[in-house]
């Protein structure tokens, strides 16, 4: 098969699944549909080996595929571009999604949107693709806003539960925001450039350094304006700070997704359009101090907030949140392959946690709060053991996958040469004890500690709106009843996504920080040294990780987890005498320092208040009155005048002719 | 070489021919019951012609029959075509036609008369051979319109149809003879050669135009000659409505092509400022005329008429991009129309006919799937993307522009905006209303397969408009530039 | 020096352009079609002129002869209220009158404002045994075949267009098919029915 066939395999192979599945899901009935996508997903994944190996062997493709319309100079194309970095994530992407689509065998057995289920994943493994494999920036928008439609599609899956309907407007609505800095960014580089070809607009690039924007009255350079306007859309997708409230209330939907999606793909899709808008990004400081800026505050705020959630899933999203604040801060310290880096041990062992979280959940029968749950390490020792391994990976264990890329972005900050990296610094360390410490206050209160479950669960209600509604569809354990580990299709992904969070930063480190996996894909220029400076330092995987024990950053996760063991296995009593203490610092993180409140006061209701205006005015008067009935009114005026000539007599419709033909002859006279 | 040898080209013509008078001697013997074997006779006739005209495919242009007669690829092109539509057309219309006794030999023949005449007029490089063309695809439509005797609107429907035909026919032929007069020939590339080397009677020439125009502008319906369109629409069968609807307008696109282009090239600057006054006249008037309708037939009477004018819009661009755009949107309102009115047979049983738009309310109760093809259809006749009616829209504003005719452009764009409105009115129709009858659709599976095929090739096509645009491009580039 | 022939064409030009007037105007329709008749026949002697005496023969032949007098018939059988029909007539008819004023005279302007040189090629003058018949006939079956043959395929249309519009099977005509009367059975006439017996009502 030549190599142009194997790309389009890859996208169209899930796509295709995802056809069969939804449309004839019922035909095919549910263990076709779960073989079928399941084969598919499978070949996009093999496909994209077979085409990892060929880039390694230096065949990279950059070119259309498909010439869909031209307007002008301009073509809008399909089009694929096929580097290093794409092929990365296209493995992150497949495997994960083929890891999901076997373990929701066992997680949506019960549910009657089976086949909706498994079309939904592979139709979002599809976008993913298509997204992460452009040339252009029309095909990555059209990636950008199919991924977000399945993800809302899924927040909403089980679209009769309240929660799960505001949830997904709520998605639905941030990622408005979002993408309309978006796609104002990328009306700028069109507007700039000429194109929206990839290899276009990076090539001439520099050339733009010192342009200025055309906003009237400021005068703004004009890269950082493209360049933070796409952030924007990076930080509606990715979750960051303050477009993040999504992303936690997305947990509603099934848990697969949460792990494909809100956790190990489609929130990175931020990071990854990022790093490949290097060229771009590196011409504008002062974008970068803005990226590391946000991403340190979602770093260290969205980690506080993982201290005291007691659904299981709500911890994992906030550490997603978290672990996604450092991706960006890599990406400010221009430190694209570390950002990259991190995205992918990430994917790896968050996927893990939310896939073995999920685990617990079927375990708990569908019990999400961890109030109810410890000493499950008995029942569920697959589960266990996976779980304490992504924990590690995620707090950065030496020679476990998130030891090497978090430690890496540490100190890529610190080596940047922005204004900005002495806060960015102190929060990311501050960070790194905050990770370990909720991680592990999940780890002990739901795996060891005394068994809570079985009881009666409703007292253990939390006063929290959301939590109330979600309890309802809660069934838990009865009383007596013990969880039990979950079946095979559910803890063979959680073995073979264990193995590559245990080890895969120790063998790649090398090749995609320091080697040239990525040169060609990124681009850093000269004066941001960061990426320089932490190769002079480095020595080999091994090396870097017996190093850190003379780093403090390691000796503040070990605090983190010992003080996690203290307060939730030794003194249980601890944290509730500090939250009576500090009664007001809890009422903010439980309210989520407000945002939601905010939001709903100023955006929604100020939208309500604008929108009633403009209702009242703009809409009933003007368009309303003026301009629909108006027109309205009008063409159904000249439309009865034009009915009346429709007489149905012969001789009239004979006399119209003959009408036409003098018309045509004053024409003729007139043109001469 | 044998003479036989050199008919190679008119092979599919002649085959056609044969199998109808054989068809008609068959059609005696078969019985009411039986006359699926008429109508199978008839499909496979179809593929015939289908097989014939591919394998008798030749690049180059070839003339026959004293250049009265020529073989382009266009020519192929649009032939394949009309088969397909004409074969469509039998399917979607065989059912609704058994329901009221129309199913009759005579029908089938006299709709492989049609394509007889429109294959004739795709392939004519002679005035006499266009009108006789003309004439054969005319006649055979105005006796199809008025097979339903007992229907006094379908009498009406072809009474009205016939007499105004004639006249705009005496119209054609008056143009045609003032043409012979001004050149003194009436083969298309004699007249183009005697133009281009200067007329002495230039005067003669574009007053015979004049009403060559006005013959073409009625076969297509352009307004002000469009009267016809809507009650014939209205008052033939459906299945007829659908065959006058469909094939022809390929053979109309032919006979503009020959009459116009290739034989008056030289005289564009005069004929596209006659050609846009019918195509804006024709967008005011079909989607404002289209907006009062009740009857679903009649909405697409007008909005044909809106169409063609759309259609004109990219002749009268008078350039390659422009002819190719109009035969696209040609070729794309065929398949467009097809599925329209084949929709409205599908949801039309014996002694009902489902051609109000009331009809269509709560279609998606009663059918998601085939509220979601007519969806497809409604949303393509607007031209909304992704649907190909959005690309064969664009293609033509695009030439347009590029000819510099921005004025017609301007206004093309806002009757399309007041045009989506019905069309849009449908939709709101089959997914917001309660339907009114609950009686279950009859779901044929020949023709409902058919229509879910021609709705999705609406949507494939917009994705992937790329090829059949080539197609378009390539054919009206060769016909001119090896003429 | 007006020729013989040009005052003979202007002749039957004014006579043909004078029936067809009257054809519209005529009240009654028989005078109507009787006028056609007579433009007709001006038509047929301005071919005759152009020496084109095939033509002449046929127009006479079929128009007058046969399409005429079927007109006729009609005509006379259908009882037509011309006076109903022709209601509005008048009312639209300066309309009319105007629209042709104006189209006459741009066509008289176009066509006449060229006149500076004596367009078209003269007419060619044929010896005595030229046949007008042969020319046609050859022109006909060589450089025509293909118009040709289709005009045949046309009147077939028409036969079959014609038969299936008029004939007609009437559903409720009452017929006799004596082989089928003379072919019946005991069987198919005579149902043997048992019937119980019944007892006597209470």
């Amino acid at each position: 098969m030549s190599n142009f066939s194997l790309y389009l395999l890859v996208p169209l192979a899930p796509l295709l699944g995802a056809i069969l599945a939804g449309l004839f899901g019922k035909v095919l009935g549910r263990a076709w549909s779960h073989r079928v996508t399941i084969a598919l997903v499978a070949v996009s994944f093999f496909a994209s080996l077979r085409i990892f190996q060929d880039v390694l062997d230096g065949h990279t493709f950059n070119g259309a595929v498909y010439q869909w319309m031209t307007s002008g100079d301009i073509s809008l194309e399909v089009g694929f571009l096929i580097d290093h970095l794409t092929v990365l994530m296209m493995l992150v992407v497949t495997f994960v999604s083929l890891m999901v689509h076997i373990y929701t065998i066992g997680y949506m057995e019960e549910d009657d949107g089976y086949q909706r289920f498994f079309s939904y994943i592979s139709l979002f493994t599809f976008s993913m693709l298509m997204l992460v494999m452009a040339n252009n920036f029309m095909q990555l928008f059209f990636g950008w806003e199919a991924v977000g439609l399945v993800s809302y599609l899924l927040i909403g899956f089980w679209f009769k539960r309240e929660t799960a309907i505001y949830a997904n407007l709520k998605a639905f609505l941030v990622n408005r925001v979002g993408d309309f800095g978006f796609l104002l960014g990328i009306g700028l580089i069109l507007m700039v450039f000429g194109s929206l070809d990839y290899a276009t607009v990076f090539a001439s690039a520099a050339s733009h350094a010192n342009d200025m924007a055309p906003i009237p009255g400021v005068s703004w350079n004009m890269m950082t304006a493209i360049c933070i306007l796409l952030f924007i859309g990076a930080m509606g997708k990715s979750a960051q700070f303050p477009l993040h409230v999504w992303l936690p209330d997305s947990m509603e939907g099934p848990t697969p997704i949460s792990a494909l999606i809100h956790a190990a793909t489609m929130v990175t899709a931020g990071i990854f359009m990022v790093s490949r808008m290097s060229p771009l990004f590196e011409l504008s400081d002062t974008a970068l101090s803005f990226v590391m800026v946000i991403g340190a505050i979602t770093a260290l705020f969205m980690g506080f907030l993982g201290i005291i959630q007691n659904d299981i899933k709500r911890v994992v999203a906030y550490s997603t949140l978290s672990q996604l604040g450092y991706m960006t801060c890599a990406l400010g310290a221009s430190a694209y392959s570390v950002a990259i880096f991190h995205l992918m041990t990430h994917a790896f062992f968050k996927a893990l946690l939310f896939l073995a979280a999920g685990s617990v959940i079927i375990g708990m029968h569908h019990d999400q709060d961890i109030r109810n749950m410890g000493g499950l390490r008995k029942y569920m020792p697959i589960t266990w053991i996976t779980f304490l391994i992504g924990t590690l990976a995620l707090i950065g264990t030496p020679f476990l996958s998130g030891f090497y890329s978090k430690d890496s972005i540490i100190e890529a900050v610190e080596a940047s040469g922005l204004p900005v990296k002495d806060f960015v610094y102190i929060a990311l360390r501050m960070g790194v004890f905050v990770t370990a410490f909720y991680s592990f206050r999940l780890y002990f209160l739901v795996f060891h500690g005394t068994e809570r479950f079985g009881k009666a669960h409703h007292d253990h209600h939390g006063d929290h709106a959301d939590e109330e509604v979600a309890a309802d569809h809660h069934h838990g354990l009865a009383p007596g009843q013990k969880p039990h580990e979950s079946s095979w299709v559910v803890t063979l992904p959680l073995v073979l996504l264990a193995i590559p969070s245990l080890a895969i930063g120790y063998f790649t480190i090398e090749p995609i920080l320091y080697g040239s996996f990525l040169k060609d894909a990124i681009h850093v220029i000269g004066s941001h040294p960061a990426m320089a400076e932490l190769a002079e330092e480095f020595h080999g995987p091994a090396a870097k990780a017996l190093a850190s024990v003379f780093d403090s950053t390691l000796w503040f996760a070990i605090s983190g987890v010992v003080m996690a063991w203290f307060f939730y296995l030794k003194r249980p009593d601890i944290p509730e005498k500090i939250k009576q203490r500090f009664h007001g610092i809890y009422t903010v993180l439980e309210r989520k320092y407000g945002f939601d409140e905010f939001n709903d006061w100023f955006f929604a209701g100020g939208a309500r208040l604008v929108s009633r205006f403009l209702w009242q005015f703009g809409d009933v008067k003007m368009i309303d009155g003026m301009m629909v009935n108006g027109t309205a009114r009008l063409v159904g005026m000249c439309s009865g005048i034009v009915r009346r000539f429709q007489t149905g007599y012969i001789y009239h419709y004979a006399f119209s002719m003959i009408i036409g033909v003098f018309v045509l002859l004053s024409i003729r006279e007139l043109i001469g | 070489m044998t003479y036989l040898s050199t008919l190679v080209p008119a092979y599919a013509e002649i085959f056609l021919l044969v199998m109808v008078c054989a068809i008609l001697i068959v059609d005696l013997f078969v019985t009411d019951p039986n006359r699926i074997v008429t109508y199978l006779l008839v499909q496979l006739t179809l593929l015939g012609c289908a097989l014939i005209t591919v394998s008798t495919y030749q690049p180059g242009v070839v003339h026959l029959f004293h250049n009265t007669f020529v073989d382009d690829m266009m020519s192929d092109v649009l032939k394949l075509l009309s088969y397909l539509a004409m074969s469509m057309a039998l399917v979607y219309s065989r059912h609704y036609l058994m329901a009221r006794g129309l199913f009759t030999g005579e029908f089938m023949v006299l709709a492989l008369f049609a394509l007889l005449g429109m294959m004739v007029m795709i392939s004519a490089s002679h005035f006499i051979s266009l009108y006789i063309g003309l004439e054969l695809l005319s006649l055979s439509l105005y006796a199809m319109v008025a097979l339903q005797r007992d229907s006094a609107v379908a009498t009406e429907a072809a009474m009205k149809y016939f007499i105004l035909g004639a006249l705009a026919s005496g119209l054609l032929l008056y143009g045609m003879s003032m043409l012979y007069g001004a050149t003194g020939s009436l083969d298309v590339n004699a007249i183009s050669a005697a133009i281009s080397h200067g007329v002495e009677n230039k005067q003669l020439l574009t007053f015979g135009l004049v009403f060559i125009v006005a013959g073409l502008a009625f076969k297509l319906g352009a307004v002000p000659f469009h009267m016809w369109v809507p009650d014939v629409y209205h008052g033939a069968p459906t299945a007829m409505t659908l065959i006058i609807g469909s094939a022809p307008k390929l053979a109309a696109f032919a006979f503009v092509m020959r009459l116009l282009v290739e034989s008056m090239q030289p005289l564009m600057m005069h004929w596209s400022g006659m050609l846009a006054i019918l195509a804006v006249l024709s967008m005011a008037l079909g989607n404002i005329s289209a907006i009062a309708q009740t009857n679903l037939k009649r909405m697409f009477a007008y909005s044909t008429i809106a169409h063609m004018g759309f259609l004109l819009l990219g002749v009268l661009s008078g350039n390659i991009d422009g002819y190719s755009s109009a035969m696209f949107y040609a070729v794309v309102y065929v398949l467009m129309s097809l599925g329209g009115f084949g929709m409205i047979m599908l949801l039309s049983r014996a002694g009902f006919e489902a051609d109000n738009l009331d009809d269509f309310k709560g279609l998606n109760q009663r059918s998601p799937w085939l509220a979601f093809i007519m969806l497809l259809l409604m949303f393509s006749m607007a031209g909304v993307p992704p649907t190909v009616g959005f690309y064969a829209k664009f293609s033509v504003l695009q030439a347009a522009v590029n000819a510099g005719h921005i004025p017609l452009v301007v206004m093309a764009v806002l009757f399309s905006l007041i045009g989506a409105f019905y069309y849009l009115r449908i939709v709101k129709l089959m997914y917001f209303d309660a339907p009114e009858s609950h009686v279950p659709i009859s779901m044929q599976p020949d023709s409902s397969v058919l229509i879910s095929f021609n709705g999705l090739a609406v949507l494939l096509l917009g994705i992937l408009p790329g090829n059949l645009m080539a197609v378009c491009a390539v054919s009206v580039q060769q016909s001119l530039l090896l003429h | 020096m007006i020729s013989f022939e040009t005052i003979v064409f202007y002749l039957l030009a004014a006579l043909s352009v004078f029936a067809a007037v009257r054809v519209i105007t005529a009240r009654n329709p028989v005078h109507a079609a009787l006028f056609l008749v007579l433009a007709f026949c001006g038509m047929a002697g301005i071919w005759l002129l152009l020496e084109a005496e095939f033509l002449a023969m046929t127009l006479i032949l079929v128009y007058v002869g046969a399409v005429m007098v079927l007109f006729l018939f009609v005509v006379m059988m259908l009882d037509i209220d011309l006076v109903q029909l022709r209601e509005g007539f008048w009312r639209w008819f300066p309309f009319g009158v105007a629209l042709a004023a104006v189209m006459v005279f741009e066509m008289v302007w176009v066509l006449g404002n060229n006149r500076t040189a004596e367009t078209g090629t003269a007419l060619v003058k044929h010896d005595a045994d030229y046949s007008n018949v042969k020319e046609l006939g050859r022109l006909i079956y060589t450089d025509y075949v293909f118009p040709f043959e289709l005009a045949a395929v046309l009147l077939l249309i028409a036969i079959v267009a014609a038969i299936a519009l008029t004939l007609r099977r009437r559903k409720d005509s009452k017929t006799q098919n004596v082989a089928q009367q003379v072919a019946v059975k005991r069987a198919d006439r005579i149902r043997i029915v048992k019937v119980p017996a019944e007892k006597r009502g209470e």
